[in-house]
């Protein structure tokens, strides 16, 4: 068992070190030696990116070193929650999340920590890019059943197509089923009341913090 | 008689042989990578004068030969007119002068409160920064909450075209509203002919880094571009972020971005001027957020006035600082930002006053505060004469080693005045005096001085009749935006 260990440390140090596509091979060679998948997510790339968070935390590393950490850990879980589902195991998710850049607008990098820090947080996150119209928003929170609605958006004008997604989705019932998180530069959270969001997000470490109080985990 | 703004362009960062480095490196990013369009038609315009034109992933490729016939055709120096040939701007790549802005969603008023912007702080701060002298194109400061919604920019148009005396740099979020902007300039005008041939307003084109042209704005840059507007065609890169974290990198992406730009908005209309526009910034690499006052953006900033000077385009630099406040640490950034550019040449030192935190406040009193840093820069930027006069051998002769001052010498009394620096809120007394006066520290000066400024009557720049036809206008364009965004909707 010394071996398994090794090669859970391991993993461990690579999300650690942010090496993304070694990350993704270390995850398959686990799979190779037989090793249970769920116990190379607990032991190996869980303990990883909570080392991360603390060094995030003192200062020690910065966005480049968390988001390549956060992608290392994204690759590594592929292989391992394909095996897992192929057991016809349900991994635990935090929750789903849709998350996007609204219609007309084009930023993209705002949205995308966002979802990766989400992802790497445990929660299973649908990206669907930028330049996302209500409609799009809307037929995905219902084909995965989403928890949690996320929407971003960098201009002031763009910002006003939040209201109108979420217009839509009280039209189409579905605003009850889902919580709705949206942030980027101009959004305040005076505006995510106004326009009867169910939270703001300053940065994505916010964003985390508020999909976790939602789903109702401390 | 029109500005004739001083000359920058002391400050190098780049040498020379290494431009052609930047040049060659800009190149092959546009002939081998490209630059992503969304928008059809500026896809099939440049594929049919000769660009290879990726259709499924819309990415566009430009080569050296087509770069160079749209740089024969940008024009170096053109002018952007006021309402009076007195805010005549005579733009060349030396000359340097100032844009306020933009798009501030929320204020800091002179009670010391933060609030969202509205429609009145538009014209307020429209009338205070027509005030200041050294203000010489004027933009919309803020983003007013009370009519922000589709079509919005037609009515902050209305707003500060009819306040200002300066050239007006606008923007367009949709095609419609390029024409609508006409129709209001041409009520002033006489005609859209003569309002597109002595611009009184330009259209700004922000587009994304990387190396992305969003449908929009190609839509209003092509639009503007038909009918001669001229275009700030502006790249807001986040060093680190969305472009490499070496500023030579950064100047590489910004160049490739704005050039594509530059072409099609040439294959379209030759002649129509173009200026490299940049608001970059640095990414924070702890929150990733964008820092305009930051020592390394204030380097991006002169270094690519280098980069489109190269290319024989006007170019537009500055950004925000990164203060919340109205304090030392605005006054240190403030400076350092607008001297800086100054010195390196920007012909456009752009959001210089009043804009804080991220873009999203605006400070009557920083406002104040800047034109005083502002004068001040220039005034170092000026520099100084060297001639036999100036060099005063003969008046140190004269008053030689034994004299006591030079007070009472006729070149002092006759040449100090066109020399000397005037201060308006900076104080230089000494404490007792200073505290006599009331012991105010400058954003109290600046906020006294605010708002005697705003308490003077100002006439609008356009006569009642005038500015009520341009309303007309511009909410009749806002009735129709919102018609086609409900038909898009729907």
């Amino acid at each position: 068992m010394a071996r398994e260990k090794d090669i859970l440390d391991e993993l461990c140090q690579k999300v650690i070190e942010g090496e993304i596509e070694e990350t993704y091979l270390l995850a398959q060679e686990v799979l190779e030696m037989g090793l249970d998948p769920l116990k190379a997510i607990d032991e190996g790339l869980i303990p990883g990116i909570v080392e991360v968070g603390r060094r995030y935390d003192v200062g020690e590393y910065y966005l480049p070193e968390l988001m390549m950490a956060a992608e290392a850990m994204k690759r590594g879980l592929e292989p391992l929650e394909e095996r897992i589902s192929e057991m016809g195991v349900q991994r635990q998710t935090l929750g789903v999340v849709v998350i996007g850049t609204v219609k007309g607008d084009l930023h993209d990098i705002g949205k995308s920590i966002v979802a990766t820090m989400l992802s790497a947080n445990g929660f299973t996150v649908h990206d669907l890019g930028v330049d996302v119209s209500p409609d799009r928003f809307l037929a995905q929170v219902e084909e995965t059943g989403a928890d949690i609605l996320a929407m971003s958006a960098l201009l002031p004008t763009t910002m006003l197509y939040m209201e109108t997604v979420i217009q839509e989705a009280q039209k189409r019932g579905l605003r009850d089923r889902i919580k709705i998180m949206v942030g980027g530069a101009p959004v305040t959270a005076a505006f995510a009341q106004r326009i009867r969001a169910d939270g703001y997000g300053d940065n994505a470490f916010d964003a985390v913090r508020l999909a976790r109080q939602f789903m109702g985990i401390q | 008689m029109a500005r004739r703004g001083i000359r920058g362009g002391l400050l190098e960062f780049i040498e020379e042989r290494d431009l052609d480095q930047f040049y060659f490196a800009i190149l092959e990013i546009l002939n081998e990578v490209g630059v992503h369009m969304e928008y059809q038609p500026a896809l099939e315009m440049l594929r049919d004068h000769g660009a290879q034109v990726d259709f499924d992933n819309r990415v566009v490729k430009i080569d050296e030969a087509m770069l160079k016939q749209a740089l024969l055709t940008a024009p170096s120096s053109f002018t952007l007119y006021g309402k009076s040939s007195d805010w005549d701007v005579k733009v060349d790549l030396e000359r340097v002068y100032t844009i306020g802005g933009s798009c501030a969603l929320s204020v800091l008023d002179l009670e010391g409160n933060h609030r969202p912007a509205l429609r009145e702080d538009l014209v307020q701060f429209t009338r205070l920064l027509d005030a200041l002298p050294n203000l010489d194109i004027m933009h919309q400061m803020v983003v007013p909450s009370d009519v922000l919604e589709t079509g919005y920019e037609l009515i902050n148009f209305s707003t500060c075209f009819t306040h200002t005396t300066r050239n007006y740099y606008s923007q367009a979020l949709s095609v419609e509203s390029v024409q609508d902007q006409i129709k209001m300039a041409a009520v002033i005008q006489g005609s859209e002919e003569e309002a597109c041939r002595n611009p009184m307003f330009t259209e700004v084109v922000c587009m994304i880094s990387p190396l992305k042209h969003g449908r929009l704005m190609s839509a209003v840059l092509m639009e503007s571009a038909r009918h001669a507007i001229p275009l700030y065609i502006e790249v807001d890169a986040l060093c680190g972020a969305t472009t490499p974290v070496p500023i030579a990198g950064t100047l590489v992406e910004q160049a490739a971005n704005v050039l594509a730009g530059v072409v099609l908005a040439q294959l379209i209309n030759p002649g129509t001027p173009c200026i490299f526009s940049i608001a970059s910034g640095i990414a924070d690499m702890r929150t990733g957020a964008y820092c305009g006052g930051a020592p390394e953006t204030n380097l991006i900033h002169a270094a690519t006035a280098q980069i489109a000077h190269y290319f024989g385009l006007p170019y537009q630099g500055g950004t925000c600082i990164d203060a919340k406040l109205p304090d030392a640490q605005a006054g240190y950034e403030r400076a350092l930002q607008v001297l800086t550019n100054i010195l390196a040449g920007t012909n456009f030192v752009h959001l210089s006053y009043g804009m804080m935190e991220q873009m999203l406040l605006a400070s009557y009193e920083q406002c104040v505060i800047d034109e005083e840093i502002i004068s001040c820069a220039f005034h170092i930027a000026k520099g100084f004469e060297v001639n036999d006069f100036t060099l005063s051998v003969e008046l140190l002769r004269r008053v030689g080693p034994l004299g006591d001052h030079f007070l009472t010498q006729k070149e002092t009394r006759d040449y100090y005045r066109q020399v000397r620096w005037e201060p308006t809120i900076t104080n230089r007394d000494r404490w007792d005096a200073w505290e006599r006066a009331g012991a105010k520290d400058m954003r109290q000066m600046a906020n006294e001085r605010a708002r005697a400024i705003l308490a003077e009557d100002r006439p609008l720049a356009v006569t009642q009749e005038q500015a009520e036809e341009i309303e007309r206008i511009a909410q009749d364009g806002v009735k129709r935006a919102l018609a086609r965004r409900g038909q898009a909707e729907e």
